[in-house]
């Protein structure tokens, strides 16, 4: 599409001059065949403008240098042929001076003429591709969502399309060299934004263009560009803030309502105690509500403390080699009743790592509970295994699944699924990200694999040692 | 021991502990609780054993308290209170604009909550209408349309003894904007609370004396309740 924009190109279009030669012969020598039998009619002397056709289409297609010698052609065959005396020329005669200067006449004007209206063609062409280039510019920059990698593909059309042997653009200011002429990039209040590269010694006529029609286009463009990855870089942060804004409202709702209910649970219990027509059996029940309900808080104040340390970057992990059989007994040690039912498979080459075995025992506990909860009482399988240079540990139950939709949130706190049912609320929202908090802090990455309906693989992924030891089979 | 049969109350919790602790509150204040544990059993149980009274939480494990306030109202006339955490405000004016009579946040003492009850059942149970009702040094007469305050006669609008005969009747408990914009000021006034809250003002300031007790308490974003 830009191919008619390299700097030789133009020039093809004017036609053959050889064949303008050819031409000039033949339409003189057609002009001069025609005379001899108009010559009956009329004065021979007279006939001259039979040879104004061929001065004009020669003139007119092939420029005024082929058009003179088309007139010159004229005149001496005019002369020779057909003035008294024929058959020689006679320089003598004025009228023969009248003849050429009018041939002379017309091709000067036929040219210039035809030389302008080309050059109108020319430039309109011209105009065109620019308009064409400015608009596949300001596809490449404005289309994509990378403004450097658009740069790039801009800069190569440039090149394309002006048949330069390089072009880039780079952000900000950039030095030329002897190799590479820089021009700035300017945005409205004159501020240099960008600079475009190309190389050195170019044609004085592609640098002109490059300056005055290149380098405006692209000055506008490029600055649309930075303003619009400004604003998505501020959406970005807005969005940011308003999911850290929604983490507090879910904290406020979580305290204001998670340590509500059993608050309220042993309040009442305790006023309930004192009531005139207690029973036995009822203090009994009463007292163990006060007790279980009091540990529920416990551990939700726990959770909480585990997150506000983990959210303000407190969390420094003491690590010391770590065999992960150990710490996946210890964590389901860790759960609040009931135990949950886990069946532990640890592979022989799984090497000790090196953590805080106490924050990846509340991470995995995290799991377990996680798994318990939403697992609908099926047993728990965890499977460690090593893979490279990581040991992955796997926790797999056999719930309902979690849809793809749901997958990034699971791991934000007070995010509970939309479908699990309101019994199971009282979890307190935290565990997935309490256990992402302590994998990350000890180096691991914590991902989830689920098929909705298939049950829910939590996969933890922890850096081997080079000197890691292999763990000793418990 | 009181031979009359004791009121039975619905108590409807997700919570065991609450369950179990109501019971026993409920009972030992005179009542007899009808535990439920989601809003299905509630209706069921409400069904079965027709209730003189509600005690509803709004969340419930299959649903909206506010729902069930809502079915219940489709038969029932029984008072309704709604168990609420601070932060339900919405689901709180759901519940009563559903037929809810009234609410109490958690964690709640038990004693408001049995006063509550009493207020409200006081309505269903057409205790005889005084003709005079006395509270804090103020006394409003019914029936000659006086209104002493510390002894003294204050001189009231007609509209403003409407709103306090409204709130004097229902003593203990919460009347909504909408109950007394209705019974005021008629059907088309029901959303004017703009104009409530004018005479509410004139009318404090007349009978509440100036940075003294409250004799009507406010029941912010929901209504008013004049003191039990």
């Amino acid at each position: 599409m830009f191919d008619g924009l390299g700097p030789g190109r133009i020039a093809d279009e004017r036609p053959n001059p050889w064949l303008g030669i050819a031409a000039a012969i033949v339409t003189v020598a057609v002009a001069t065949a025609v005379i001899y039998p108009l010559k009956q009619v009329a004065p021979a002397v007279s006939m001259s403008v039979v040879y104004l056709p061929a001065v004009l289409l020669v003139s007119a297609y092939w420029g005024l240098a082929l058009g003179l010698l088309t007139a010159l052609l004229s005149a001496a065959a005019f002369n020779f042929f057909h003035i008294p005396p024929v058959g020689r020329f006679t320089i003598a005669d004025s009228r023969n001076w009248v003849a050429l200067a009018a041939f002379v006449f017309v091709a000067a004007v036929a040219s210039t003429m035809a030389e302008i209206a080309r050059s109108r063609a020319r430039e309109a062409e011209r105009r065109r591709r620019e308009a064409d280039l400015a608009a596949a510019l300001a596809r490449e920059l404005l289309a994509g969502s990378d403004t450097r990698e658009a740069l790039a593909t801009t800069a190569r059309r440039i090149a394309e399309a002006l048949g330069l042997q390089s072009a880039s653009i780079v952000l900000g200011e950039a030095e030329g060299d002897e190799r590479r002429r820089a021009l700035s990039l300017r945005d409205g209040d004159r501020n240099q934004i960008a600079t475009l590269l190309i190389p050195y010694s170019l044609p004085d006529d592609t640098l002109q263009r490059v300056r005055t029609s290149v380098v405006p286009a692209l000055e506008a463009l490029v600055a649309i560009a930075i303003r619009r990855d400004a604003l998505q870089a501020e959406a970005v942060e807005t969005e940011a803030l308003r999911r850290s804004d929604d983490i507090k409202t879910a904290l406020l709702r979580a305290v204001s309502h998670d340590l509500r209910s059993p608050l309220t649970a042993i309040v009442a219990a305790g006023h309930a105690l004192s009531a005139s027509t207690l029973t036995d059996d009822e203090r009994t029940e009463l007292i163990a509500g006060i007790v279980s309900e009091g540990e529920r808080l416990a551990s939700l104040v726990d959770k909480l403390l585990d997150l506000s340390k983990l959210q303000a970057g407190r969390a420094e992990p003491r690590r010391d080699w770590v065999s992960l059989d150990d710490v996946v007994l210890a964590a389901r040690e860790g759960v609040a009743e009931p135990a949950p039912d886990v069946r532990l498979t640890v592979d022989a080459d799984v090497p000790e790592v090196r953590v805080d075995a106490a924050q990846l025992e509340r991470a995995i506990a995290n799991l377990l509970e996680n798994a318990r909860r939403y697992g609908g009482d099926q047993p728990i399988s965890i499977h460690v295994r090593r893979s490279g240079t990581r040991v992955l540990v796997r926790v797999v139950d056999q719930g309902p699944g979690i849809a793809p939709s749901e997958r990034e949130r699971i791991f934000e706190p007070f995010y509970r699924g939309p479908q699990a049912p309101r019994e199971q609320w009282t979890g307190s929202g935290l565990g997935l990200a309490i256990a992402k908090g302590f994998v990350e802090a000890n180096g691991g990455t914590i991902s989830v694999e689920s098929l909705p309906g298939q049950g829910t693989s939590f996969v933890v992924s922890l850096p081997v040692q080079a000197n890691s030891p292999v763990s000793v089979q418990g | 021991m009181n031979d009359a049969p004791r009121p039975k109350v619905l108590v409807c919790d997700d919570e065991q502990q609450i369950l179990r602790a109501l019971r026993v509150i409920l009972r030992d204040a005179g009542f007899e609780a009808l535990p439920a544990s989601s809003a299905q059993e509630a209706l069921d149980v409400a069904a079965v054993n027709r209730p003189d009274a509600g005690i509803i939480d709004l969340i419930l494990p299959d649903g909206d308290g506010a729902e069930v306030c809502r079915r219940l109202r489709e038969w029932s006339d029984m008072p309704l209170i709604v168990l609420s955490a601070v932060e339900d405000e919405d689901a709180k004016v759901r519940a009563l604009a559903a037929g809810a009579d009234d609410y109490v946040t958690k964690p709640f003492g038990p004693r408001e909550l049995v006063a509550r009850l009493h207020a409200n059942l006081r309505r269903t149970h057409l205790e005889p209408e005084e003709a005079v009702i006395r509270t804090d040094g103020l006394e409003v007469d019914l029936a000659r349309r006086t209104v002493l305050v510390g002894g003294a006669e204050v001189h009231l609008t007609p509209t403003e003894f409407d709103l306090l005969r409204q709130l004097a009747r229902n003593r203990g408990r919460l009347m909504t904007h909408r109950d007394l914009l209705v019974s005021v000021w008629g059907p088309g006034y029901a959303d004017d609370t703009q104009v409530l809250r004018a005479h509410m003002a004139n009318l404090r300031r007349k009978i509440e004396p100036p940075g003294g007790g409250r004799v009507i308490r406010t029941e912010s974003g929901v209504g008013y309740r004049f003191a039990a």
